[in-house]
């Protein structure tokens, strides 16, 4: 299985990715990383994901813009979409779930949550 | 600490670190502009505060996670507009930076850590978030026909954004384009740079290509002083539309006004950048590299001027024209090391991401493995580092698959149960080199051997030494079905890793020893911008052969070459050259008399173990070239690496010699051969 995480800082990224990669021993999963909503655009058409991760406030397009492109795109709007953000603000969580992802998630987060939130995206036990 | 946990924390630290370097300058920007700061700026420091935040949550350091967070908090109001600028708040601003660099230097020195005291500030923070908030009525959104999906794309902060502009006045418009997806991430940029010098770009919103090409639209919420047709000659490309319903006038500049404003009447036309670093697209170093290239052109020019004989006749002129192209040359040089230094990233870069691979590709083949990652300071171009990552990425892959062996089978053979990959990055000369090392089986040139006769890339009987056969998986089609794993065969073998290699401009090799292990050797030049060269000149056409390739160079008598296997060749010392006519490989005529007098040069080139004189009429001159680009349409060309412009726009073809040998050596030899018939 393929996943695309969208996070602009590397160390977070590097962070979720081995938390992901620790979670996830019992399947093969694949990472694409992506620095920002432009680099997801780029690599989108060369993949097929199976569940992308996004974080919100990026530069250039934040993360709820990215959700409502792949929402409203012809190919890409069956992909499962969780967006890890450190929002505490319940407009925005609410403005993501109305976009239509399919996850929420508050940074800092247990690992656990994360990994239970991403089985369920992926629809695996 | 495991390891795991200081790699993470030196991440952090160093992200942390450049993350509060552009704070503190942004921070000037702010207090400069004052209560008329940009808005732009201010949520600029509230997601740089943001980030910090995230990150410090996430990695458990309390301290900076719960000042960031009251900052956040300040600052996400200000943003709102629900609090004021004031003098307070910028000293706090400071004084909270300042603490934040003291708890990252504590991380790793903690007997700092208790200079920093974070209720004092938590105090003045809630001080001034306290302050009452400003009340304001009506919803301005109601001016405007914006379509649901838009609305919903909006963040709280650009919803907010767009309220203040629709408040002020200003002209809301949609501005959007359709761009090429290989390149829109650059046009879009040029495109909001030019609209933020007269308004705000409020959002973007990428959209799907509805004229049916495979590109991506973007849809940009804008807030100008420029009403449509006057955004419309900014944005040539784009489709311009007002989203402020007929009955909603603007209030600042009057309709069949002026289409551009006569004079910046508002801090929005400020023309300032936004910030003192931003990060430099590599494309843009590339140009400012290329003036570099063109600036050396010019001094070669000058120089040759200063040698002519007119000048000399004029002693003076001369003698000052020389000390201006002495010191030209000199800040040539200076420039030219500071762009290449900019260009250049530490190799450690990309090690976290090796890592990363080889303990998930060690668990799956469960094989237990030691990496050792060496010379992770060695600096490289930050595009070839990119482009490294994946060749890389392969070859320790073979080596965890193929050349590591499993816990009994290495018992077996007296060796520790935990194989052991090292990655050894240094600097040699003007280039880099890369070791990928392994104590595995080994490669065993006999299996080779074996290997290339049944697929025909041998003769049945032909016998070629180890070196040879070494070389040989790096050819297409030697990678065996019998190699193909969950690992690492993924369609590619070692030949695409070689040409990746090669298209950097550099050489890979293998040693093995059969029980012992393996190292692939990748060598890379620093950097692909400038390159010293050799201008020779062959079938009345000039070349430029990059320096870096060439060994040494010598005048030889048609009577010197001899004829060996059919290869024409010389003697080197003791060493037997083999010789390729660069104006045969390039299909020139050859407009040599023949004679066993005739007169020409050898230039002696090495690509990685393989050696080879290049036969030209003449040796012109030693110049520094600025490699470009030949388009796509003659990209693969063998033998070629690019042009160069040398002297008066006068254009040569720049030899790629590791490709001349393995395109044109076989055939410009035939082609002698038969003429010798």
């Amino acid at each position: 299985m393929k996943i695309l995480v969208v996070e602009d800082s590397s160390s977070m990224r590097a962070y979720l990715a081995t938390v992901i990669e620790g979670g996830t021993e019992s399947y093969e999963l694949e990472i694409v990383e992506a620095a920002s909503g432009f680099e997801a655009l780029k690599t989108l058409p060369h993949h097929k994901f199976d569940a992308i991760l996004t974080d919100i406030n990026m530069p250039d397009i934040n993360g709820l813009e990215l959700v409502s492109f792949l929402k409203n795109h012809p190919v890409y709007k069956s992909i499962p979409i969780m967006v890890i953000s450190t929002e505490s603000s319940d407009e925005d969580r609410r403005r993501a779930a109305a976009l239509g992802a399919e996850e929420y998630l508050v940074k800092p987060f247990q690992t656990g949550d994360l990994i239970d939130k991403l089985r369920r995206l992926l629809k695996v036990a | 600490m495991t390891r795991e946990d200081d790699r993470a924390r030196e991440e952090f630290t160093s992200e942390a670190e450049e993350l509060l370097d552009t704070l503190s300058r942004d921070l000037v920007e702010f207090e400069a502009q004052g209560t008329g700061v940009r808005p732009e700026v201010v949520n600029k420091i509230f997601r740089e505060i943001h980030s910090l935040k995230g990150l410090a949550g996430m990695l458990g350091f309390v301290d900076i996670s719960e000042l960031a967070h009251n900052l956040e908090d300040m600052l996400d109001r200000l943003r709102m507009g629900k609090i004021a600028i004031t003098k307070d708040l910028i000293d706090l601003l400071y004084d909270s930076v300042d603490s934040l660099n003291r708890l990252v230097i504590a991380i790793n020195d903690p007997s700092l850590g208790a200079l920093v005291d974070i209720t004092a500030l938590t105090r003045r923070i809630h001080h001034i978030v306290s302050a009452q908030p400003e009340q304001k009525s009506g919803d301005p959104l109601s001016e405007l026909t914006i379509d649901d999906q838009t609305k919903k794309s909006l963040t709280e902060y650009e919803e907010h954004r767009l309220v203040e502009n629709v408040r002020a006045g200003k002209y809301i418009l949609f501005v959007e384009q359709t761009f090429d997806l290989a390149d829109f991430d650059e046009k879009l940029r040029t495109l909001t740079t030019n609209l933020s010098e007269a308004g705000e770009v409020i959002s973007t919103l990428p959209v799907l290509d509805t004229s049916g090409g495979n590109g991506i639209a973007f849809r940009l919420l804008y807030g100008s002083m420029l009403n449509d047709a006057a955004v419309a000659a900014i944005a040539p490309d784009a489709r311009v539309s007002s989203l402020r319903k007929a009955t909603s006038p603007v209030k600042t500049i009057a309709e069949g006004g002026p289409a551009m404003p006569e004079a910046p009447v508002d801090d929005d036309l400020s023309l300032r950048s936004l910030s003192q670093t931003v990060r430099v697209d590599i494309a843009k170093l590339d140009h400012v590299m290329n003036i570099v290239g063109e600036l050396i052109i010019e001094r070669t020019q000058l120089e040759t001027l200063t040698r002519s004989h007119e000048v000399q006749q004029v002693r003076m002129l001369s003698h000052e024209l020389t000390k201006i192209s002495r010191n030209l040359d000199r800040k040539l040089n200076e420039l030219q090391k500071s762009v290449i230094e900019t260009r250049m990233v530490p190799v450690g870069q990309i090690y976290s991401k090796l890592s990363r691979t080889v303990r998930k590709v060690a668990r799956e083949l469960n094989k237990e493995i030691e990496l050792v990652l060496r010379g992770e300071d060695t600096e490289l171009d930050k595009m070839m580092i990119e482009e490294l990552t994946d060749p890389l990425m392969h070859i320790i892959r073979n080596a965890l698959d193929h050349g590591v062996e499993s816990a009994d089978e290495r018992r077996a053979a007296g060796k520790t149960d935990r194989g052991h990959i090292t990655l050894n990055a240094y600097q040699q000369g003007n280039s880099v080199v890369l070791d990928v090392i392994d104590d595995g089986r080994g490669i065993d040139p006999e299996k080779i051997r074996a290997v290339a006769a049944k697929r025909g890339l041998i003769g049945e009987k032909e016998t070629i030494d180890d070196k040879r056969a070494f070389e040989l998986i790096f050819t297409p089609g030697f990678s065996t079905a019998s190699q193909v794993s969950e690992i690492s065969g993924r369609g590619v073998g070692l030949d695409v890793v070689k040409k990746n290699i090669q298209e950097l401009k550099g050489t890979i090799d293998v040693v093995s020893a059969p029980g012992q292990g393996s190292t692939f050797r990748i060598i890379l030049p620093i950097t692909l911008a400038i390159i010293q060269a050799l201008i020779v000149r062959a079938g009345g056409e000039e070349f430029a052969i990059p320096l870096t390739s060439v060994e040494e160079s010598l005048r030889i008598y048609s009577r010197d070459i001899r004829t060996v296997e059919r290869r024409e060749v010389f003697t080197l010392r003791d060493f037997t050259l083999p010789l390729l006519r660069l104006a045969d490989a390039f299909g020139l005529s050859d407009d040599h008399e023949h004679g066993p007098d005739t007169k020409w040069f050898v230039v002696v080139t090495r690509a990685g173990e393989k050696t080879v004189g290049i036969l030209v009429d003449a040796l012109v001159r030693q110049q520094e070239i600025v490699i470009k680009s030949i388009g796509e349409r003659l990209k693969t060309t063998p033998g070629v690496a690019g042009a160069t412009e040398v002297g008066e726009s006068e254009i040569v073809l720049v030899i790629d010699v590791g490709s001349l040998i393995d395109h044109f050596g076989g055939r410009a030899r035939e082609a002698r051969a038969l003429a010798h018939v």
